[in-house]
């Protein structure tokens, strides 16, 4: 996290390059997060509630306790990762809206962790929240990797 | 610290405590947390068709939690040096015991397995020791970050 320290990343051509090439491999693993989930967790509704309870007519069986928890654990792993290193090159970059910005990320982040474990447990009703929270979060990460990127290209930030 | 950096550091905290909770709804899900539990999820039980683990299998596990562990102590340890519990001797002792108890939590299954029983007790103490510090370092973060 050196470049936190770094008065103007602008002038430091090294460092401005490095986090460029950070950001598009952010960029890379949240596409390929999305189209990961796609062929394995799902990423919509139905797909997501076959997934989690199972379907009797197509003899899908629901996923396991312990399947579902090292998923849980493992994307809450990778989202908070990801995230803290995405928001501190963000932060260094945005001069505009980044509070609500970082507000909007973490929040709809969080929101997606908490209403999966509930989905499963509780109601399958909170599928719907992870599911809009899920796409909201990779939204605004993508938005801000452009937008940090395009910063760090430009000659004036 | 700015106070966007401050807001990025409580986000970082919510998502260690939901790490922390899911990590013991996996641990009570897949092992328990009792001595017989901790032997049998390694050892096997023929009884009850548990299989037991092997030296690959274990390492397989432990591989990646090698390299999280170290990970998350160092994030989350090394915010407190941006507090005023930098340079405290409790700060050495957190720092020590985090990363001792991380080292017996990931290593304790390869001593069960060729015999060592204790050491069942050991990893449900390193567990619970690491996952509490874990939560502590975040409650003096965010209690540095709010009070502070």
């Amino acid at each position: 996290m050196r470049f936190t320290l770094i008065k103007d990343i602008k002038e430091d051509k090294t460092m401005s390059l490095i986090l460029k090439g950070f950001l598009v491999f952010i960029l890379l693993f949240l596409i390929a997060d999305i189209l990961v989930m796609n062929s394995s967790f799902g990423i919509s509704i139905q797909k997501i509630n076959i997934t989690l309870f199972g379907n009797e007519d197509e003899y899908i069986d629901p996923i396991t306790k312990a399947s579902f928890l090292e998923f849980w654990h493992t994307q809450i792993f990778f989202i908070m990762m990801i995230l803290l290193s995405l928001s501190a090159i963000f932060i260094r970059v945005a001069k505009r809206s980044r509070v609500i910005i970082i507000n909007i990320l973490m929040i709809s982040a969080i929101i997606s962790l908490i209403a999966l474990p509930i989905s499963f447990y509780v109601t399958s009703v909170f599928i719907t929240i992870y599911a809009t929270t899920y796409f909201l979060w990779h939204i605004t990460a993508m938005w801000m990797i452009l937008y940090s990127y395009w910063k760090l290209n430009a000659k004036n930030i | 610290m700015q106070k966007i950096y401050k807001l990025s550091i409580i986000y970082f905290l919510s998502f260690s405590i939901l790490l922390i909770i899911s990590a013991v709804m996996l641990f009570e899900q897949k092992i328990g947390f009792s001595f017989t539990n901790v032997l049998e999820y390694y050892m096997g039980n023929e009884e009850k068709f548990i299989v037991a683990k092997s030296s690959s299998g274990i390492l397989k596990i432990v591989l990646p939690h090698i390299f999280v562990f170290g990970l998350i102590s160092m994030v989350l340890l090394h915010f407190l040096v941006f507090t005023n519990h930098k340079d405290k001797k409790y700060t050495l002792l957190i720092i020590y015991l985090t990363f001792a108890s991380a080292i017996f939590e990931i290593f304790t299954p390869f001593l069960i397995i060729n015999g060592f029983e204790f050491f069942a007790y050991i990893k449900i103490v390193s567990f619970v020791l690491f996952l509490s510090l874990l939560v502590y370092i975040s409650y003096l973060l965010f209690s540095s970050i709010v009070y502070n």
